[in-house]
């Protein structure tokens, strides 16, 4: 495949022979129009979403496996998850007692709305008023496609590094809430919070911060009543 | 990897464009990525050239032209291109800023053909 059609770039040569068809469209458009689908829909049945992105092995499973059972007392949960392969963290999900579905993207890096749309049918949507859509572990591409939630959580741990804001801005400009996981990781590891905190405001100066850990519970009731307050604030729209 | 499922799109915008338009063939497809994108060039020219084969723009050189990030600030109006990815605005300190340019991810034009040998020549104008 080498060496093929690749003429170089700026080769204006015989351009005079052609002429220009404007387009501006997109690339993006198709997945917009089914996101905003996804979001009437979700609306319509009272469902508050929550798109839950992450670099692999941050720990969105372990998040919402200690974050479920909490707010079963107040809420009917509903849990999507994305996986490129296998369904462990569907049946992690699914051993709480709540409806859990899995999509296998088969190698896609992220979701996209349309398998949120055509997921969103497996799940009974009357009996779900708080929708989980644990994204594809990566810290890319899950920023650029809208899935129809009405807020992104994202995730960083500790055992990451406190350069990720800069790598990544992207996710930070699109979330609603960083959770700074693993925060009992602290002690072992050069993650410096404050500039962490700085770095993620300065890309989105109105991104909420949270420091926990699954593994403790620490920062948990500030998540919890992070949860109430948005879910009221969703239904008041 | 998200830029085989970009391609596919891109295709089928430079598809649909071509063909309704009764041009001649595609020669240059020319896309628009933003600094701030979530795409990668390399790997959208890989696809392209992988997927373009079977498409109306088999024989087309793709362009890609980068846009820098420039924001601008809603609270006091002033347009610029930050340092870095700072949305905070260097005039007024305010946060309240939208972002103008450096998301894209667009088609921006297509070059056909004026030459015969359209995908149907006969429908041109």
């Amino acid at each position: 495949m080498q060496g093929e059609q690749t003429a170089p770039r700026g080769n204006n040569t015989g351009r005079e022979l052609m002429h220009e068809i404007r387009i501006g469209e997109d690339l993006r458009e198709k997945n917009e129009a089914i996101a905003e689908e996804n979001r009437k829909l979700l609306a319509a049945h009272g469902i508050v979403t929550l798109n839950v992105m992450s670099a692999p092995g941050a720990g969105k499973t372990s998040l919402l496996v200690r974050t479920i059972p909490v707010l079963m007392k107040r809420y009917t949960i509903g849990v999507i998850e994305g996986d490129i392969q296998t369904t462990t963290d569907a049946e992690r999900i699914a051993a709480l007692g709540v409806p859990a579905y899995q999509i296998e993207t088969g190698g896609v890096c992220h979701l996209d709305a349309a398998m949120v749309h055509s997921a969103i049918h497996h799940l009974d949507l009357d009996s779900i008023d708080l929708l989980f859509i644990e994204n594809v572990g990566n810290l890319v591409c899950p920023a650029e496609f809208d899935l129809g939630e009405d807020a992104r959580v994202m995730l960083l741990s500790v055992s990451e590094g406190d350069d990720k804001p800069n790598k990544y801005p992207l996710m930070f400009r699109e979330s609603r809430l960083l959770l700074l996981n693993k925060i009992d990781l602290l002690p072992y590891v050069s993650f410096d919070v404050a500039k962490a905190r700085r770095d993620a405001r300065e890309i989105n100066p109105r991104l909420d911060i949270i420091e926990l850990s699954s593994t403790t519970g620490a920062g948990f009731e500030l998540w919890i009543a992070w949860i109430d307050e948005f879910v009221a604030s969703a239904r008041r729209r | 990897m998200h830029e085989v499922s970009l391609m596919k799109n891109l295709l089928s915008i430079v598809d649909r464009t071509a063909f309704g338009e009764g041009a001649g063939p595609v020669r240059v497809v020319h896309l628009k990525i933003g600094e701030m994108a979530g795409v990668n060039a390399d790997a959208l020219r890989f696809a392209f050239e992988v997927m373009a084969k079977d498409s109306v723009a088999a024989d087309a050189v793709l362009e890609i032209e980068r846009v820098p990030l420039s924001i601008r600030c809603t609270a006091c109006g002033v347009e610029f291109r930050p340092g870095g990815f700072v949305f905070i605005c260097t005039a007024c300190g305010s946060s309240e800023i939208e972002i103008l340019t450096g998301r894209e991810m667009e088609v921006d034009y297509i070059l056909v053909g004026d030459d015969a040998g359209g995908a149907d020549g006969a429908a041109r104008e």
